[in-house]
């Protein structure tokens, strides 16, 4: 599908400033970041440390202030506005940390609300996003409201959001960000079954215990990359640059036997867990309290 | 490949309007007031200037009438209601009838002449009453019919008078007056008979039969010192022919009597213009106003846009987010608020057409629908919709998607 010659993404000395005068900091202070197809790469660090801001950029949603940024190697700095949306539309798909679904469009039309810009009828949108939200395990709540959903079905919603248009790259702000455990398991299985397909998925999280899905881990500081650690798949990891802080995450070295001791376990689990759930709560009436927040 | 996604744009539109349903309801109200005037006046004036056109088609379309002074342009007419032209005396006279009488025998001949004072009977006055003194060949130049009586004879009497019903109300309280007397600048009449409702008060003499009262020739005569005061001499053909060739006769003999032209033969449609153009002048004016009521609608769909717009922001930002472009968000907002002016134009027209008949009712003349006043109508509630749209649609698709995602509301 995407030739294997060029980097998906290729950053070289981005920076993002916000604020003015004594207010002024840069969100991001020269990020270089080279990102392969088919790579999962997890971003972590602490908070307001720029990772939603990059994950902003490299969605076309913001721009940098300085700084090279070539997608499928096109500097995106000459786009226009009607090129980025139409690349939004066709190769990227982003899932929002607070899900950002349209408060008054059915479970159904949300997940097929990318389709509408790619110029496709109402009935083809809805079949492929009511395929989508079988593949979530959520074809029994189609015709939901948003607000009527729980927070796991509600992310995994706006995962099928993302993922209808078949977007080959994949950005994720915190998918699993409000999610228990169990709930975060079943999201993680699903972007993992994503990466297994040829997606290169990038993903901010907090949780080091979801970076052992990832091929690839990068922690952020300031604004910079402290440290960017690839996991090969026989488990042995390189370090490129390690700052003082990279030993905050011992946790990692620890994690990734047992987590993969898990995965094939939490893969049946979670697609019980996904089911059982729903079946349980489509008998609650709709909580319409929601609504008024 | 990129449609223009219109029918997208349309049910997201409704979906919206249907969710602030009050005031969707009170911004279309806005345009259909506007719209509603403007079609009633457009209606009302083809109405009137059909009216008159039909009253000379009436005839056969075979009359000619001859105005005392130069045919000039109508328009200062409006500037100045009464032109000076009024007071003056008039250029024609009895002689003039009984020339043109002598250029073609079929040709009917009636001269108008109008009488000022204050009518006065026993049950009340009428002030600047009008009072018309002409032949009794006047009949066959001007449809009137008769509801009682006669119209004036060669043989009646010099005090007879033929009243309108309306003026024969007010006069004396009845419509049917005959035998009745009254009096107009110390000369009394009486009412010999009484015309039938006429279906055209505005028409090509210029009076209202309806609240007039006709007298003999002779009788006018005494109240302008024994001297002819002539406004307007019909002459009515029995075919269009006959007309043809006696026109440029009648402009002969005239201008042979008079030694110079200080009159003119208007025939056919020209007849009707001094009073459509005032009406069409005076209608334009009227639409104009109304139009300022558009503008008002026009600037409230402006408004509740940006409201939809603000309310919106969010939605505006995930709809970027997911892909919508610049023109996609354009059109969303745009197509909501042509919804918005077209739907108020559509019962605008309906309802400034039914107005207009309800007026048509009471003004005794039918109001017509042109074309044109459809399309004047529908144009102008796109012309607001596209006007009043654009701004707010343009200040949507301008939005920033990140500030727009942090938007809560």
């Amino acid at each position: 599908m995407r030739q294997k010659s060029h980097p998906v993404i290729k950053l070289t000395g981005l920076v993002k400033q916000y604020g003015t005068g004594d207010a002024e900091h840069n969100a991001l202070d020269g990020v270089d970041l080279t990102v392969e197809p088919g790579e999962f790469i997890a971003i972590m660090g602490p908070s307001g440390c720029g990772k939603t801001t990059l994950l902003n950029i490299l969605g076309m949603l913001d721009r940098a202030d300085e700084g090279e940024y070539l997608l499928d190697n096109n500097d995106v700095e000459h786009f226009s506005d009607t090129k980025r949306a139409n690349i939004r539309s066709r190769q990227i798909g982003i899932v929002f940390q607070n899900f950002n679904l349209i408060d008054h469009m059915s479970v159904i039309e949300n997940v097929a609300l990318p389709l509408t810009y790619h110029g496709l009828s109402r009935t083809k949108r809805l079949e492929a996003a009511s395929e989508m939200l079988k593949s979530f395990h959520l074809n029994e709540r189609e015709y939901y409201m948003p607000w009527q959903l729980s927070g796991g079905q509600t992310q995994r919603v706006t995962i099928a959001r993302a993922l209808v248009n078949k977007p080959s790259l994949i950005l994720a702000d915190e998918p699993t960000g409000s999610l228990d455990s169990r709930s975060s398991h079943v999201i993680m299985e699903e972007l993992s079954e994503l990466h297994q397909k040829g997606n290169t998925i990038l993903m901010v999280t907090h949780n080091p215990n979801l970076t052992s899905y990832a091929s690839r881990v990068i922690n952020m500081l300031d604004g910079r990359i402290a440290s960017d650690k690839k996991i090969s798949v026989s488990g042995a990891s390189t370090t490129q640059t390690v700052t003082l802080k990279s030993t905050k995450r011992p946790l990692n070295v620890t994690e990734p036997t047992s987590a993969q001791d898990k995965k094939p376990k939490n893969k049946d689990k979670a697609s019980k867990s996904a089911e059982k759930p729903d079946k349980k709560e489509a008998k609650i009436p709709p909580r319409r309290g929601r609504r008024k927040r | 490949m990129r449609r223009l996604l219109i029918f997208d744009h349309l049910s997201s539109a409704l979906h919206s309007l249907r969710a602030n349903r009050t005031r969707s309801f009170l911004t279309t109200l806005g345009i259909t007031i506007g719209i509603a005037s403007v079609t009633t006046i457009l209606t009302l004036a083809a109405g009137v200037a059909n009216s008159v056109n039909h009253q000379i088609d009436d005839i056969g379309g075979n009359i000619a009438v001859v105005r005392p002074g130069v045919s000039s342009s109508t328009v200062p007419s409006i500037v100045r209601p009464i032109s000076p032209q009024q007071y003056s005396t008039s250029t024609l006279d009895e002689q003039d009838i009984t020339m043109i009488n002598a250029v073609d025998p079929k040709l009917a001949v009636a001269p108008i002449m109008t009488v000022d004072g204050t009518l006065k009977a026993r049950n009340g006055n009428v002030s600047n009453g009008m009072v018309v003194a002409t032949t009794p060949s006047f009949i066959k130049t001007t449809p009137l019919a008769m509801q009682d009586g006669d119209f004036i004879a060669d043989d009646s009497p010099a005090q007879s008078a033929i009243i309108g019903w309306k003026m024969a109300i007010d006069l004396f309280g009845t419509d049917s007056p005959l035998g009745q007397n009254f009096e107009l600048r110390k000369q009394t009449f009486t009412v010999v008979g009484v015309l039938k409702k006429i279906k055209n008060p505005i028409n090509f003499n210029n009076i209202d039969f309806d609240s007039s009262i006709i007298i003999p020739f002779e009788s006018g005569k005494k109240f302008h010192s024994g001297r002819s005061q002539i406004q307007q001499i019909n002459v009515v053909a029995p075919d269009s022919q006959t007309l043809q060739t006696a026109v440029p006769k009648i402009e002969a003999v005239l201008d042979a009597n008079h030694g110079e032209r200080d009159f003119a033969v208007i025939s056919g449609n020209a007849i009707a213009e001094p009073t459509n153009t005032m009406f069409n002048v005076l209608a334009r004016i009227m639409a104009a106003i109304a139009v300022v009521s558009l503008v008002v609608g026009g600037i409230g769909i402006m408004n509740i846009m940006l409201v939809s717009v603000a309310e919106r922001t969010r939605e505006i930002g995930i709809r970027k987010a997911v892909g919508a472009s610049n023109i996609n968000i354009v059109w969303q907002f745009l197509i909501e608020s042509l919804i918005i002016s077209l739907t108020g134009g559509l019962i605008g027209v309906i309802i400034g057409l039914a107005v207009a008949y309800l007026l048509g009712l009471f003004f005794l003349f039918t109001p017509i629908i042109t074309l044109e006043t459809i399309l004047v109508a529908g144009g102008l509630s796109l012309i607001v919709g596209i006007i009043f749209g654009i701004y707010p649609a343009l200040r949507a698709a301008s939005k920033d998607p990140i500030e727009s995602l942090r938007h809560y509301r």
